[in-house]
């Protein structure tokens, strides 16, 4: 998975640290398996030895554990809270912001996104946004789960109806993301995907502007068909 | 006046009343229950696995056509609910069921109606879910998340089906489990205090309690799912107070339970296996006892390590994640345990055991594959891909299929007094082991690679993940016919299996005192039980008694000079 921005970083490497753990243990199961089927297969042979263990070695063992899984703990929780830090909009970024993340709402609805700008303009599908900027996703659902998931930018998040589930993230790079929906949703799930278009922020402000212009002129478009009785 | 006694009656050659079959379904018999669980189970195992197999189907090559997106919905939902409620767990609880009562050394179980409403419950669940296909499937997923299965979304009556059959089942166990419980409480033999009762009997009495617990929490969820559907309930719409998140924590904390149940059952029949075949004890029972009671407990409350992606608290999300971490202790203790009973002794490589090491290699990887799940950023980039997919078949197939067909490999002798084809069982072991590695090792790869999402009935072409989904179908279809081999072989076995005597493996357990298969009544006689080995015991005092006689007998005989 390629990292383009910072919180995603930080889940990479967390995941590499769980993934060695991970090996970790499998190795240490999986070695001991064969060395004792190797070393003790046998077909007749006297009674072994009846060992019991004392306490003393399974106090060690589980000691050693305890170590481990404390150890993965303070890692998991240092490597996720590092990921939840708000990420800084850059020089390269949206000055007109001062210091305040963008915060679009993004709504699941079965089967597509829809993005909400701060002017009023929104998107389907795409979601374009400011690069080196700082930007907050608030997703909601107005029907059933879905799990916003553009790998590259963010953490997986679910939208549920009633609650507001965020996402930060600040893109540091130029380009077009794709992402999908991670929750069955029903039959269209496995085509309600999403791409984050990541441009500079005079694209950003154009695109905005003009979205929010064309939809004005669709309205308009829309209220004189209805006053002139052309839409029943 | 005395009575006069009553004169023997001869029943030889008088055929019963009844027909077997009829005899068999209305029987409270735990072992006759048992059977059909276990029976039933392999049955669902096979139609669980044809579903499967239409799933890769579906999924070998980039936007397929085989199945429609309903269709392939239909199919997944069907697959988890068998896969779960009418395969894995019905084959731990029969295996169980039958074999508990047995090794307490009781000649019956404490409440054995409710044993057999259990598993009427069960087969009446079992009906509902297949008469779907006479009207409509459900279509939610395997833990359908609500609000999708409000009406509003999914007005056909699949989900009720759905709802229906799962309740039953799960009542059915909730039955079978109490049983289970009062019988071990109340029917262990003379001596048997709870130090001495073995492992698998721990296990069950620990599965049950979880079973007690777990299972009427989905009931409950059922239930307002039911009453939303049906009633404009609320529980859990949107709006109104509804809480679409309610139906996630208690559907997950059953789920994980039952994850729990099975893995603890596996551990209790491998630790069985262990001792027999190597001939040695438990390297560290009480130990063992302990982790198995922790693993409930624990593994129940990190329900929420399914849930990080969700809107839930940060302060939840670490809980979830600590109680998940802290399972790596009692798991770790009991795979040390049970490796270490096995060092040292003489290992003799039959099914049982090949079985029994397959399910501790199956459940590792998919435990030690959890753990990047438990991480909670980690998590972030796993949960819903097809990567979770593989580490909880990877764990699942260990348990309930390596771990089930273990315990079906091990006890079928007592069942039925034979073996079970050793050829056949090999054959079956390596081609169940071949088809998990093919089937989900490169789910791993897809998932976190690629990060591709589970449930989708299709995959685009240009993502990178076709090659992995070519193998993993060629996986599933070795896999298929390695679990087929050991249905086939049970079937086969029944009849024409070699005899196996009583004892076949040299168990120290109770159940092999009983004859093969036993009485009706289990026991004409117990021993009275002095250690969690009683087999044993008796064993080493025949031994005793008879190296005395000889060393009497050649004292008597030696020429006085």
């Amino acid at each position: 998975m390629a990292s383009h921005s910072p919180g995603t970083d930080q889940i990479d490497t967390l995941f590499w640290i769980g993934f060695f753990a991970a090996a970790i243990l499998i190795v240490v199961v999986v070695g001991a398996l064969l060395y004792v089927v190797r070393r003790y297969r046998s077909e007749r042979g006297a009674e072994p030895r009846q060992l019991l263990s004392g306490r003393r070695l399974q106090f060690r063992v589980a000691g050693v554990l305890t170590v481990f899984a404390a150890l993965l703990f303070i890692l998991g929780i240092v490597f996720t809270d590092n990921a939840r830090e708000k990420p800084n909009t850059g020089e390269a970024g949206l000055a007109s912001l001062k210091g305040e993340p963008l915060k679009i709402e993004a709504t699941g609805q079965q089967w597509l996104w829809r993005y909400d700008y701060p002017n009023g303009a929104f998107s389907y599908y795409k979601l374009v946004v400011p690069v080196d900027t700082a930007v907050e996703l608030e997703l909601v659902s107005t029907d059933v789960v879905h799990t916003w998931n553009v790998e590259e930018l963010a953490r997986k998040a679910d939208a549920v109806p009633g609650k507001t589930n965020k996402v930060l993230f600040s893109a540091d790079e130029e380009g077009t993301y794709l992402g999908d929906s991670a929750t069955l949703s029903g039959q269209a799930y496995a085509a309600m995907r999403t791409a984050v278009e990541v441009v500079s922020p005079d694209e950003y402000e154009e695109f905005v502007e003009t979205q929010k212009e064309e939809i004005q002129a669709a309205q308009e478009k829309v209220v004189s068909q209805i006053e002139n009785g052309e839409t029943p | 006046m005395s009575p006069s006694p009553r004169p023997e009656l001869v029943a030889d050659g008088y055929s019963p009343k009844r027909p077997r079959w009829a005899q068999l379904a209305t029987s409270a018999d735990h072992k006759d229950v048992g059977r059909i669980l276990i029976c039933g189970a392999l049955g669902f195992a096979f139609i669980a696995l044809v579903e499967l197999v239409l799933m890769r189907i579906q999924l070998l090559v980039p936007e397929n056509t085989f199945l429609s997106p309903v269709g392939f919905n239909r199919m997944l939902s069907l697959y988890g609910a068998t896969a779960i409620f009418l395969f894995a767990l019905p084959l731990v609880i029969g295996i169980s069921y039958y074999v508990t009562p047995l090794q307490i050394g009781a000649r019956g179980t404490a409440l054995p109606r409710l044993g057999q409403i259990g598993l009427t419950l069960w087969a009446a669940g079992a009906t509902a879910l297949y008469a779907t296909f006479l009207f409509t499937p459900s279509e939610a997923g395997v833990n359908p998340l609500a609000p999708l299965t409000e009406k509003a979304f999914l007005s056909n009556n699949g989900v009720d089906a759905w709802v229906t059959s799962s309740g039953l089942a799960t009542l059915g166990f909730v039955f079978l489990a109490i049983n289970l419980i009062a019988t071990l409480k109340t029917m262990r033999a003379p001596g048997m205090a709870w130090r001495r009762v073995p492992v698998f009997g721990w296990a069950t009495a620990v599965g049950s309690w979880l079973m007690v617990v777990i299972g009427p929490v989905l009931l409950a969820a059922l239930t307002m799912l039911m009453i939303d559907r049906h009633y404009d309930g609320i529980f859990f719409a949107d709006g109104s107070g509804g809480a679409p998140l309610l139906w996630q924590h208690l559907s997950w904390i059953f789920y994980t339970g039952a994850y729990m149940l099975i893995l603890i059952f596996a551990f209790g029949t491998i630790a069985e296996i262990a001792t027999a075949f190597a001939r040695k004890p438990l390297f560290n029972r009480t130990v063992v006892m302990a982790s198995l009671a922790a693993i409930a407990v624990i593994g129940t409350l990190a329900w929420m390590q399914n849930m990080l992606t969700a809107p839930i608290g940060i302060g939840w999300m670490y809980f979830a994640m600590l109680m998940s971490l802290a399972l790596i202790v009692p798991f770790g203790l009991v795979f040390f345990n049970l490796i270490a009973t096995l060092a040292g002794g003489t290992l003799r490589m039959r099914a049982p055991l090949l079985f029994a090491l397959g399910a501790l290699f199956a459940i590792s990887v998919g435990l030690a594959s959890e753990l990047c799940h438990s991480l909670v950023a980690s998590a972030w980039h796993l949960k819903n891909t097809v990567d979770s997919t593989a580490a909880t078949h990877f764990t699942l197939i260990g348990g309930a299929v390596f771990g089930g067909f273990a315990a079906l490999h091990y006890w079928f002798p007592k069942m039925t007094g034979r073996t079970m084809g050793e050829l056949m069982a090999r054959i079956s072991f390596w081609t169940i082991m071949a088809g998990l590695l093919l089937g989900f090792v490169p789910l791993f790869f897809a998932g976190t690679e690629q990060g591709q999402v589970i449930d989708a009935y299709k995959y685009f072409a240009g993502t990178g993940v076709t090659a992995y989904n070519v193998i993993a179908s060629i996986g599933v279809f070795v896999l298929f016919v390695g679990i087929l081999l050991t249905i086939v072989n049970a079937m086969l076995s029944r009849e024409g299996g070699p005899e196996a005597g009583h004892d076949p493996w040299g168990g120290e357990t109770l159940e092999w005192f009983a004859l093969s298969p036993p009485e009706p009544h289990n026991f004409d006689v117990l021993p009275d039980v002095r250690s969690p080995r009683p087999l044993r015991d008796i064993r080493v005092a025949i031994g005793h008694r008879t190296r005395r006689s000889e060393q009497a007998t050649a004292r008597d005989s030696q020429p006085v000079a």
